[in-house]
Order: C-alpha cells, then sequence, then structure tokens
C-alpha cells in the first residue's frame, strides 16, 4: 500500500477511511473502469481531489456515499465513515447518513434546486427531513442558515424561486441546505466551476470558514489544480482512476509526478509572455500498478 | 483592421429594457490579438455577436478595414469574419460528417475545389484526412474544438472571434487548442478578438486585454500591467487578484460593482 503523507490534521482517528477503492460500472461494451484502488484519509481538514474529465474523482466522491448509478459496483478493501463500515451498512444507515452527517454540493445550482419550491422551503425541508423539528422552527433554521451564507435580505431570499436567484447566490443557499444538518463531513463536487472567478472566491471562503468553525472535513473536487492547491490544506491529483500523487497543497511546485508537472506546465499564465505552452504528454505506464510509485524514478 | 465606436446594444423593452452594451470603443491593428474579459453577463459576447452580424439592432459604427458594416450584411462580406463558439459539443451538426460540416460554407460562398480545400484545412488544424468523414460523436472534446476552427478557418478570413474558445476543455486539450490558434495566427496573419472569463488564457494569447464590467469597458490592460497587476480600476484590480487563486485577505476587500 502506497504510504500517505500525514498532516498535523490527523492526530486523532479520520473521519473517513478509504482503502483500495475500486468502482466499476457494466456497459454493453464491456465493463468501465473508473476508479482503481483509491485509498486515502480524510481528518478534519480540507482535502482537494484534482483530476481532468474522465480521472475518476467525481466517482471517488459518489462512492462515499454509495451514490453510484446501478450499473456501477462499488468494492474496498475498507470504506469507514467515524468507525461506521459503510461497505457493510445497509440502505437505511446509508440514508440517514446521507445529508446528515456526510452532505453533497453538486456543481450547478440550476440543476440541483427544485424549480417549483421556493428556496427557503427546500432548505427547511431538508432541515425537517433529517430531524423532528416543527414548521415554524425549520423556517427559522432556515433564514439564520441564510444569514450564516452571507445572503443579505434572507426573508425576501427565503420565498424566491430558483430562477430568481443569480448562480453564485444559488450555490451559496445550495451549502445552505447542505450545512442545516450540520454534517461532519462535506463533499463539494466542482462547486464553483459554473461562477465567476470573484463569486468563486467568496463560495469558497464560505466553505473556509465552515471548515474552521465547525470542525468539518471538506472533500473539494475540481479540475482546477491552481484553485484547489491555493485553497486546500492537501491535494491528490488523480489520473485514470489512480491517485498519481498525494501534495502538500502549499508545496506544489515539489510536485515529483510527471503527469502533475505537466499539468501544471501547461496551464496558461499571467506573465505577458505568448509563447507556445508545453503539451502534456501522457505515459500508458501511469495506468498500471508500477505506474504508481515510480512517480519520481521516471 | 477593426474600429469600433460608441458601440449599444439593447434587449427588451420598456420596464424590462436592459442595456447588453453601452459606449464600447475600441481599435484593432490588422495581424493584432485583442482580448475582452469580463464575468458573465458583462456583454463580452455580445460585442462579438453584434460584429459577425448575429444581433443586427446595435448602434454606433463598426469599421472592418475601413469599411463600415451595416445591420444588414451581404453574404460576401460576411466571408472575411469568421466566429468559433464556446462549446464544440453544441456547435457542431451531430448528424454531419467533418466533411459536410466544413463544405457548407465553400458551397454558401460558391467556392471551388472542395475536396482539396477541406484536406488542406484538415492538414493545418492538426488533425488529418482520416478525420474527414467522421461524425462528431466519433471525436473528442479537443477535435471538436479543431473542427471548428477550420470551419472558420475555410473560407480563408482575416478577422476571427474566438468566443470562449477553451472553456469547455480540460487544460491540457485547452494547451494544444492555444498553441494551435498562435500558431495559425503567424503563419496567416489573421487578426482575432478573444472573449474569456479566464484572464490568464486571455493574456496568454493578446497583447490587449479590455475589461467589461455591466456592459461597459472600464480598462484596457497592456502586457505589461497583466504582468505586474498594476492597474487603473478598482474592478480590475479585483479580477486580477481573483484569478491569482485563493487569498483569505485579499477577498475582504472585494465588493460588487454596480
Amino acid at each position: 500500500m502506497n504510504k500517505l503523507e500525514t498532516t498535523g490534521f490527523e492526530a486523532e482517528a479520520p473521519l473517513i477511511s478509504v482503502r483500495d477503492l475500486h468502482v466499476t460500472f457494466s456497459t454493453p461494451k464491456g465493463p468501465v473502469h473508473a476508479v482503481r484502488g483509491v485509498s486515502f484519509d480524510l481528518g478534519r481538514e480540507r482535502l482537494g481531489i484534482v483530476g481532468e474529465s474522465g480521472s475518476g474523482k467525481s466517482q471517488t466522491g459518489r462512492a462515499l456515499l454509495r451514490l453510484t448509478a446501478g450499473n456501477g459496483r462499488i468494492d474496498a478493501s475498507r470504506m469507514m465513515f467515524d468507525g461506521m463500515d459503510l461497505m457493510k451498512a445497509n440502505a437505511k444507515t446509508m440514508r440517514s447518513i446521507r445529508g446528515s452527517r456526510i452532505s453533497m454540493i453538486m456543481q450547478d445550482p440550476k440543476y440541483s434546486l427544485n424549480p417549483v419550491l421556493t428556496v427557503g422551503g427546500q432548505i427547511a425541508e431538508s432541515c425537517r427531513r433529517h430531524e423532528h423539528v416543527s414548521r415554524a422552527e425549520a423556517k427559522k433554521r432556515a433564514l439564520s442558515m441564510l444569514e450564516t451564507v452571507r445572503i443579505r435580505e434572507p426573508e425576501k431570499v427565503y420565498s424566491l424561486y430558483p430562477h430568481q436567484v443569480s448562480g453564485g447566490m444559488g450555490q451559496r443557499i445550495m451549502i445552505a441546505m447542505m450545512l442545516i444538518t450540520n454534517p461532519q463531513v462535506m463533499i463539494a463536487d466542482e462547486p464553483t466551476s459554473a461562477l465567476d472567478v470573484t463569486v468563486q472566491m467568496q463560495v469558497l471562503s464560505l466553505l473556509d470558514d465552515m471548515v474552521r468553525e465547525r470542525g468539518m472535513g471538506l472533500v473539494l473536487i475540481s479540475h482546477d489544480l491552481n484553485l484547489v492547491s491555493s485553497f486546500c490544506d492537501r491535494v491528490l491529483v488523480m489520473y485514470g482512476g489512480r491517485i498519481m500523487e498525494t501534495l502538500d497543497a502549499k508545496h506544489l511546485d515539489k510536485a515529483q509526478h510527471p503527469y502533475t508537472k505537466g499539468l501544471l506546465n501547461c496551464l496558461p499564465k499571467l506573465d505577458g509572455r505568448h509563447d507556445d505552452l508545453p503539451v502534456l504528454k501522457r505515459d500508458p505506464a501511469w495506468l498500471h500498478e508500477d505506474g504508481l510509485s515510480g512517480g519520481a524514478s521516471r | 483592421m477593426i474600429e469600433i465606436e460608441h458601440l449599444g446594444i439593447t434587449f427588451g423593452s420598456g420596464k424590462s429594457q436592459i442595456a447588453a452594451v453601452k459606449n464600447a470603443n475600441l481599435t484593432v491593428a490588422e495581424g493584432e490579438s485583442y482580448g475582452i474579459v469580463g464575468e458573465s453577463g458583462s456583454g463580452k459576447s455580445t460585442v462579438l455577436r453584434a460584429m459577425v452580424g448575429i444581433y443586427s439592432h446595435w448602434t454606433g459604427t463598426i469599421r472592418i478595414a475601413g469599411k463600415p458594416l451595416q445591420g444588414k450584411r451581404s453574404v460576401a462580406s460576411r466571408k472575411h469574419m469568421q466566429m468559433v463558439f464556446q462549446d464544440p459539443y453544441g456547435s457542431l451538426h451531430p448528424r454531419r460528417t467533418v466533411d459536410d460540416t466544413l463544405s457548407e460554407p465553400l458551397i454558401i460562398h460558391g467556392l471551388k475545389n472542395r475536396e482539396d480545400r477541406v484536406l488542406k484545412i484538415l492538414t493545418e488544424v492538426g488533425l488529418g484526412p482520416e478525420f474527414r468523414f467522421r461524425y462528431p460523436h466519433q471525436l473528442s472534446g479537443g477535435q471538436r474544438q479543431r473542427v471548428a476552427i477550420a470551419r472558420a478557418l475555410i473560407l480563408e478570413p482575416r478577422v476571427i472571434l474566438l468566443d470562449e474558445p477553451t472553456s469547455a476543455l480540460d487544460v491540457s486539450v485547452q494547451a494544444e487548442i492555444l498553441n494551435l490558434l498562435s500558431a495559425l495566427r503567424k503563419t496567416h496573419g489573421l487578426t482575432y478578438i478573444m472573449v474569456s472569463h479566464d484572464l490568464a488564457v486571455v493574456g496568454h494569447l493578446c497583447s490587449r486585454i479590455a475589461v467589461m464590467n455591466r456592459g461597459e469597458i472600464v480598462e484596457e490592460m497592456s502586457e505589461e500591467q497583466m504582468r505586474t497587476g498594476n492597474v487603473k480600476h478598482e474592478y480590475t484590480r479585483q479580477l486580477w487578484t481573483a484569478s491569482q487563486g485563493y487569498d483569505r485577505e485579499a477577498l475582504a476587500t472585494f465588493k460588487e460593482f454596480v
């Protein structure tokens, strides 16, 4: 097993511990192996998972909640959450975990909010679904949650429909909905990709506060290596369903694996020069077991 | 090559009237690559769409190579200015082969030697003749965007308008497309106007950048300013800071520009 780097955050037992996770989809053209042997621990920290499309980063996130599509199969030698074995949990236990103890933010608020319900109603519903509280109490909590995610005039926004709010506000509402149950772990799958850069920063700062104030564990899944490394404590770089490298986010420049280096180099930089960008060359060996540890020697 | 003066476009009427572009002025020299950045709703794409003739109700003057453009264009005048769109998954007809897609502009403009031209352009965008009879679903995102670039280039235009040409692509593919675009500009002496929300992408391809906010061009940035971030307008500075990555302290100074 490849050794995982430890940071100060892991002094206590990890919130989530995954070993040798595989996700396979059966398709008419044969099995598709989306995630191939991923292992990591999540403490009360900000963990980034970075990769290009098809690298298995989202499927890793979904597998933690066992939200893999019907034709998919999850295998892992270990998938523990707070002392519970997620692999053995039955559907009922999973339902009690999803949303209330581990919650997930999706990419685009336009598609993940119900268009025919008011946003406030949806937040309150999330609250009532997981806890036995009265309607009035749920509304009160939803309003205070809207305030927490820095929405001005929460009373007014409460009764708006999703099409009446902007993308940034929609994503804040999604975050409010996910946080109202006070989860221990939040999985954010490209939470800011559909947003403008300045709004992106504001949404990230919100997630940042939540991790700090509530001691939450955050998994941030993204394709943007620079953004993730400036935000997270640790970064897993994925390619072809495998973890290529685990990096301390502050030392991105010390990346060893040629894939990580290639990804970093092919980003355009604001340096006023217009030379050709180095193009990423993929090594088929990265997809095999021996390509995993050999990052430094290649 | 391109001169835009007092360009204005409004949508809707009465109470719901929105001025998408207000009094935009810019000039682009022949062979230059000019960038427009801004957040969503800033009107950056609207400028391009007015130039290429998708919108015809604009006010002001647009001159291409000294000739003012009319709201209604002749077929021949459209040949000199072509556009590449954001999403290569949406901009190619799913039931037409690459050959059909590339031949259509040639048929419209009545150009001869269609086969030769198609084969030549495919090689130029790095695809090769074997892609000629493929359908879009048989191509990757980067290959589709290459077809879209070939479609714009096949009429041998002098101006190419690029509307977020790489934002639907992975970073490694984005690098390939940006390299292709800058190589094509050099070999053909093309003039580019590129629109993007990503300051780094525009900064890589363009030597001057106009920054748009709420329909107005607030500032024009030079190469030097892109490097140092030493810009005049507050909005530009905020955009520049945000594109440098997540920074808790800088965020406190962010505000809304109305």
